[in-house]
């Protein structure tokens, strides 16, 4: 055959792979506003950096190649903000993005390029579950699924990061679930199976939302780290996310420059913590305060809300931040919260970010509703997470810190370096609660009133620093400088930044 | 126009009620304050309306997921 013939013959099999699934479904996305799979590549990388790989694949099914452009799955390489990064983008136009057999490799081949040579991995979610009829029979499903028994690995070699951008169901559910990040767009839904198989296998009627909506996963069950109105922001927000991260777990995170405007609201940092130690505030003022200008990531915020948690930036180094939030339940931690800094714990040890833990607590939420959501283990993942963190943390008591939540933030040997405020209390119980145990009396009975006197003299900040429990007492306006001067004491020099990840296997979806 | 139900996040007691049946509230804004684990501790509507019911009092005992009010936004 003639060069001109063949190559006539490379043009048009690429066009018809660009096609996807057709003008028509292309159309009815355009008019909903939604991005099709490779716009969504398109906004993700930088321009002119993506290379497709297996842009040629199709169905393994003859009878069904022509219909399958790039079997719905769309993969490759390209940079985000100057770095390499690999790309799935799920093509729901062709056969709803199922999973088959051979988009199935080539989403095997991007993991297995990205932990082999340190890229991370960005899943852009839109599919249907596995292709049927397919995988129908034990021919089908011995053909089509099960062949990889890495697939649903996590090692954290590399960070992950997955967007919710349409109907998700099956691997494209999955691999948010197990990815470091994953941000979700109003409207899409993210499920084990769609509400049609729920009714014919259940006879529950629900609707997508309320099976598996972004209220669901924002508040309760914290599968969505963030949640977005379009695909553009969704997309926008994995590129700031792996702004912070490292590529791969054998380096630093990217030092950034420092914005002009960072700490010029030290000086009133102490105004925003009421003098009346009863009253609340929110703690996301303090840490936006503390932190490089705009650079607080806040990870889950409608979830565990008694502690806000996310990643930032401190003299451009980045930081993971867990903060009580006295804003939600009194800063009293519950279970979700627990789990919240436990993944957050998780991200840290993998991915060698230093802690940066701000403390008022009045301790754990306590009663029957906590035990039965399994307060004590919880309690105790997020202790044992806090202890194998192997990166530098840093803890500063701003007002409360009782009990154990005194050792859940990084209280005592817990951190590398524990400061308090001056405004600090702490001790093993809320005195006014440890009182009345001690007396069994309550207020205006003998003896209360000066047991209570007592025991609100002994949580001093001077007690604990007098004893080098706490290695500084810290200025309220000093607190960002203190941070600085920490972060670089404690750079990893001997490991050039990077930590044991001994938690890089745990998972963090619960 | 939705009606919301407000839930207590924690476990006490209706310390203030600060707002009235028909009284127009800002997202983020205290509908009432309870006190728990010695704090103050404000129930807030995530979203702006009006409030249609409040369903406590003052003194009352509430548990953590209790409605307390409705509010229409």
């Amino acid at each position: 055959m003639p060069h001109e013939e063949t190559l006539a013959e490379f043009e048009e099999r690429r066009a018809r792979v660009r096609s996807m699934g057709g003008e028509a479904k292309l159309a009815a996305r355009r008019s909903q506003g939604v991005l099709n799979a490779r716009e969504r590549i398109a906004r993700l990388v930088d321009p002119d950096t993506f290379v497709e790989v297996g842009e040629f694949g199709t169905s393994i099914l003859p009878e069904q190649s022509a219909d399958t452009p790039a079997d719905g799955k769309i993969v490759g390489y390209g940079k985000i903000a100057g770095r390499m990064a690999a790309v799935v983008s799920n093509d729901f136009t062709v056969k709803g993005a199922s999973s088959s057999a051979v988009n199935g490799r080539k989403i095997a081949h991007m993991k297995r390029v990205a932990t082999q040579r340190g890229l991370p991995v960005v899943f852009l979610g839109e599919s249907s579950g596995a292709r049927m009829p397919d995988t129908m029979g034990a021919r089908g499903m011995g053909t089509m699924l099960g062949n990889d028994p890495m697939q649903y690995q996590r090692m954290r070699e590399t960070p992950w990061a997955s967007a919710v951008l349409g109907s998700c169901f099956g691997s494209s559910s999955w691999y948010a679930c197990c990815s470091d990040f994953n941000v979700m767009r109003k409207g899409a839904v993210l499920a084990v199976s769609s509400p049609l198989l729920v009714s014919k296998a259940v006879n529950e009627a629900v609707d997508a939302e309320e099976l598996g909506g972004w209220r669901l996963h924002a508040e309760v069950t914290g599968l969505a780290d963030q949640v977005v109105d379009s695909d553009e922001a969704a997309l926008d927000a994995i590129r700031t996310f792996l702004s912070y991260l490292p590529s791969h777990h054998n380096e630093p995170p990217p030092r950034a420059a420092v914005p002009a405007g960072s700490g010029a609201e030290m000086a009133g940092i102490a105004g925003l913590v009421p003098e009346r130690r009863s009253q609340v505030y929110d703690m996301r003022r303090i840490v936006r305060c503390i932190v490089d200008k705009d650079s607080y990531f806040e990870l889950k915020p409608r979830f565990g809300k008694a502690i806000t948690a996310g990643l930032a930036r401190i003299d451009g180094r980045t930081v993971a931040i867990i903060a009580n939030n006295p804003l939600h339940k009194g800063g009293a931690i519950d279970t979700d919260a627990c789990d919240k800094a436990t993944s957050l714990l998780v991200m840290a040890d993998s991915f060698n970010i230093p802690l940066v833990l701000l403390v008022d607590t009045p301790g754990f939420v306590i009663g029957r509703e906590a035990e039965v959501r399994r307060a004590p283990g919880k309690i105790m993942n997020f202790m044992n997470a806090l202890s194998l963190v192997t990166m530098p943390k840093i803890s500063i008591v701003l007002r409360k810190s009782y009990g154990q939540a005194y050792l859940n933030m990084a209280g005592g040997r817990n951190s590398d370096e524990m400061a308090v405020w001056p405004t600090a209390e702490i001790s093993f119980m809320e005195p006014a609660f440890a009182a009345s145990v001690v007396t069994n009396a309550g207020p205006g009975d003998p003896g209360y009133e000066a047991a209570l006197q007592k025991m609100q003299r002994e949580t001093s900040v001077w007690d604990i620093a007098s004893i080098f429990a706490a290695q500084a007492v810290v200025r309220p306006d000093q607190t960002r400088d203190y941070l600085k001067q920490m972060l670089e004491t404690h750079e990893m020099r001997m490991t050039r930044g990077v930590g044991q990840h001994l938690m890089r296997t745990w998972p963090t979806s619960y | 126009m939705a009606k919301i139900k407000i839930a207590s996040e924690i476990t006490g007691a209706v310390w203030k009620i600060t707002t009235q049946v028909g009284q127009s509230i800002a997202a983020g804004e205290p509908l009432m304050i309870l006190e728990s684990m010695k704090m103050e501790i404000p129930v807030v509507s995530e979203d702006g309306g009006t409030v249609r019911e409040i369903l406590v009092k003052e003194g009352d005992a509430v548990q953590e997921g209790q409605i307390v009010a409705i509010v229409e936004g």
